[in-house]
């Protein structure tokens, strides 16, 4: 059985046409044991986590605490803070280790960056007045890593996507953890493109802290996590009050649980753990490796006949670096083209794609994103690329 | 609800055309339907505000009467600009307030009219109306 069979929403019609669905570094579709495990906790367990004795809270209980031991063992992780998705996670490791820890120490980004690792660290520097340094992207598409060593000396934290969801590009992440190591630096990488793709070892990494998405991986939306190890979980405050993250209250003061449940105050997602659970099964049942080079295949052909065709393709597509096109013709407006793709069944992604600064640095204001995953296949790509020629002969 | 009569000749058009592909070349096509509004125009106050593309419209009224101009780099946000300019332009004011977006939907164009970046139409027809409102 082929993989797109597990995936339903693959069999429906987009005005006529079959679905091509090219959209993956936004959001992945699910197969259908996701959205069976989610449905069956529903059906049969749903309850609160964690206080209950009853049998359907130690259900519950169950499924959502092996969602978090399925992620530190797939990632070799020490901690695992279960978050609403890799914008929280940012923004968790921003107010919980960045407020207390990084106090006038300055902050090394990327202009690769996505947003949601951009704007939590502005938001603190306004508070502490952290200086931070962007390391500028090179015209090849990569990091101008001597510009990183320049900057790196006196920083607290350096924060770097894995895998940019514009370019694809993955970046040297092994080079990047060093170097802030030596310099008494720690490490947070933004692993929401690299972590569907590829398996990330945080351990060997060196990686202090690592935010991604179950979403982009087959998992549901609404969950995601920061993966932290032991030295900097332990220097971590809690950031959001309530129940679940409490030891005991008084009307003096709490005191707080020392595991990851100080970070997880409120009821927690418990479908969506159990649902990226089954997800983290049904992706360890594929060789990902295998995949990764099927997909980078696809996208160095698209690559190439889109450049035939006068389009212009940023990204590079080399071994490491993740199935994303993102292209701009000449004269077709990036908006324009994906409405006329829509009109033939495809869903692409355009626009700025969460990364204005990236952009700038290309001169361009957005691109059209194709993006491949695992259920994608060569004749998918080669029907997305007859539609690209039909635009370009009918509306160029 | 009920649209001015031009506006309703070109639902029915729209609505004739089955292929999505198709419909959209024929909003390319009335892209040139504007009232151009020169580049060296376009400036903050007439820029349409979280729109993917770049796209700008300004309206005038003289003697109670729209004029409506406009101008994108995007050929389908122009297109629907054109069918706005085709909609309410030399309209009275209280006509032109009348208009919903949802013809939009109707002509089978658009997928959705909520508000969002990506809905430069949603967008520039909120910016109209607006406009229209603070009209005396």
């Amino acid at each position: 059985m082929a993989i797109q069979d597990d995936f339903p929403i693959l069999q429906r019609q987009v005005n006529g046409h079959r679905l091509i669905y090219l959209d993956n570094a936004a959001t992945t579709q699910k197969p259908a044991v996701v959205i069976d495990a989610m449905n069956d906790y529903y059906t049969k367990h749903n309850a609160n986590v964690h206080r209950a004795v009853h049998t359907l809270a130690g259900e519950a209980t169950d499924g959502y605490e092996a969602c978090r031991t399925s992620l530190k063992s797939w990632f070799n992780a020490e901690r695992c803070i279960l978050t609403s998705g890799t914008t929280e996670a940012i923004n968790l490791a921003a107010h919980a280790w960045g407020h207390p820890q990084l106090r006038g120490r300055a902050i090394v980004l990327t202009e690769m960056e996505h947003h949601s690792d951009i704007v939590p660290w502005q938001m603190l520097a306004e508070a502490y007045g952290n200086e931070l340094r962007y390391v500028p992207v090179k015209e090849d598409f990569t990091l101008d890593m001597e510009a990183y060593e320049a900057s790196i000396k006196g920083a607290g934290l350096v924060c770097v996507v894995h895998t940019s969801n514009v370019l694809g590009v993955r970046n040297p992440i092994e080079d990047i953890i060093r170097i802030a190591h030596e310099h008494g630096a720690r490490v947070l990488l933004d692993a929401a493109q690299g972590a569907p793709h590829c398996q990330i070892n945080m351990a060997e990494l060196g990686a202090d802290m690592m935010a991604l998405s179950a979403h982009k991986m087959c998992g549901p939306t609404g969950i995601g996590c920061l993966l932290v190890n032991e030295e900097t979980f332990q220097e971590m405050e809690p950031f959001m009050g309530g129940g679940d993250m409490i030891e005991t209250v008084t009307l003096e003061g709490s005191t707080y649980q020392t595991n990851e449940h100080r970070f997880e105050a409120g009821t927690p997602r418990i479908a969506e753990a159990i649902g990226w659970n089954a997800a983290l099964n049904y992706l360890g049942q594929l060789n990902l490796e295998e995949q990764h080079q099927r997909l980078l295949d696809i996208a160095r052909h698209v690559a190439n006949v889109l450049r035939t065709l006068g389009i212009t393709v940023y990204g590079r597509h080399e071994d490491d670096d993740s199935a994303v096109v993102s292209f701009l013709h000449p004269t077709l407006h990036s908006e324009d083209f994906a409405h006329l793709l829509d009109a033939r069944g495809v869903a692409v992604r355009t626009g700025h794609h969460c990364a204005q600064p990236l952009l700038n640095r290309l001169g361009i204001s957005g691109t059209v994103r194709a993006s491949f995953y695992i259920y994608n296949s060569m004749t998918d790509a080669e029907e997305f690329l007859a539609h690209v020629r039909e635009i370009v002969e009918r509306f160029a | 609800m009920t649209y001015p009569e031009q506006l309703t000749e070109l639902i029915e058009d729209f609505k004739s055309i089955a292929d999505r592909m198709e419909r959209l070349e024929y909003v390319f096509d009335l892209a040139s339907e504007v009232n151009e509004l020169p580049e060296t125009e376009w400036n903050d106050s007439t820029r349409i505000q979280g729109c993917q593309s770049e796209a700008h419209v300004r309206v005038d009224v003289e003697d109670n009467t729209v004029q409506l101009y406009a101008g994108a780099d995007s050929k389908l946000v122009q297109g629907l600009m054109g069918i706005l300019t085709i909609a309410i332009d030399q309209q009275p004011v209280e006509i032109a307030r009348l208009l919903t977006p949802d013809f939009a939907v109707e002509m089978g164009i658009l997928n959705s009219l909520s508000p969002s970046r990506s809905n430069g139409f949603r967008n520039m027809f909120d910016k109209v109306m607006k406009e229209l409102l603070e009209v005396e």
